[in-house]
């Protein structure tokens, strides 16, 4: 997904101005994901919902401290926003990938089948103990299984998670956070960027 | 884990000020993981290096305005190709772990199938090594690393 432009910025303005367009930007793009990224079908959306919330936290951690203190727990909540989406994405990818494989080895399977049955009338169906893959195929099923249960369970917590975030007001609170100006006179440590 | 090193900003300094610290910072993050990425049997490392690898294009792009644009155009698409390999990767790597943790929670009778598919993604990661290096290498011969510190140079030179 392409950055949406940030207007206005000037390399010798300050950094807490240009960094406040900016956090303006990405975070009228985050939430411009919902309600569309709220539907567990629009999968798209909610992986540029995934990179929206990684550009935001990205800014914020390098220029939360300008701000005012709402910034740092906006910054944590965006961080476990966007490792939620990460989760979701990952079995985004997988599911496909599995089913993908399985259906791999079920060709081939079926395919060595044919193969054994020769000038057979029809398939005889112990045969089937003789196909290469027998004894992977119930593993993949587990498997995808697995996957979309999760799937629908992140997707869940991801709602609540959201929804969580609106009754906080956590768009409203950064906005205005953004709008203030840490004290130039203390020294101004970053927040703790800890995981990825 | 990666944990970014913390940067002082204030908010009154110039923007192209804070962009040339905050880039010097990040690219040495990057290069400083390097080592040892390629062991698949430690999968952290390729993780701290690819985590390093996105804070340095986020940074890269937050400043982008700070930045002569010829070079600064070029320094971006090769942290991006670098950022791509360690992804080609990485993706293997977690596919792997993930899949590995979950086989220990099965009956025996579909513990097969799981592992040919982690024998697939071996492969895979396999491959992903293979262009990881190359990456590593092509960023090495194109001086990657001190041409995002004469980017963070130039923008610090240009009159406030």
């Amino acid at each position: 997904m392409k950055a949406r432009r940030v207007k206005g910025l000037d390399p010798d303005g300050t950094l807490a101005d240009n960094a406040e367009r900016i956090v303006r930007v990405r975070l009228d793009e985050l939430c411009s994901f919902m309600p569309t990224a709220g539907d567990p079908d629009e999968i798209g959306a909610l992986h540029d919902m995934r990179i929206a919330a990684k550009r935001l936290r990205y800014v914020l951690e390098v220029t939360g401290p300008c701000f005012g203190d709402y910034a740092k727990t906006a910054t944590k909540h965006v961080k476990e926003l966007q490792d939620l989406l990460g989760e979701i994405h990952d079995c985004d990818v997988q599911i496909p990938e599995t089913v993908a494989f399985a259906e791999r080895l079920q060709s081939a399977d079926a395919a060595a089948l044919r193969e054994a049955a020769g000038a057979a009338d029809d398939l005889d169906p112990t045969l089937l103990k003789q196909a290469p893959h027998a004894r992977e195929h119930a593993g993949l099923v587990a498997l995808q299984v697995h996957l979309r249960a999760r799937r629908l369970l992140l997707f869940d917590r991801f709602l609540e998670l959201w929804d969580d975030y609106e009754r906080k007001g956590f768009r409203a609170r950064l906005e205005y956070a953004v709008g203030e100006r840490s004290d130039d006179h203390e020294a101004q440590r970053p927040l703790a960027s800890g995981a990825p | 884990m990666a944990k970014a090193q913390d940067i002082d900003v204030a908010a009154s300094e110039p923007f192209r000020q804070a962009g040339a610290r905050v880039v010097r910072v990040r690219a040495g993050e990057l290069f400083e993981y390097g080592d040892g990425v390629l062991d698949t049997r430690d999968i952290e490392r390729v993780h701290d290096m690819r985590v390093a690898s996105r804070r340095l294009r986020a940074v890269l792009e937050i400043f982008a305005p700070c930045f002569p644009q010829a070079e600064f155009k070029g320094v971006l698409r090769d942290v991006k190709q670098l950022a791509d390999a360690l992804g080609e990767r990485r993706d293997p790597d977690v596919h792997i772990d993930a899949l590995q943790a979950f086989s220990k929670a099965l009956l025996a009778a579909n513990k097969p199938g799981v592992a040919r598919l982690v024998e697939d993604m071996r492969a895979r990661q396999s491959r992903g090594n293979e262009l990881l290096a190359a990456a590593l290498e092509r960023a090495r011969e194109r001086g990657l690393h001190e041409r995002l510190l004469a980017l963070a140079d130039e923008a610090e030179a240009q009159p406030e």
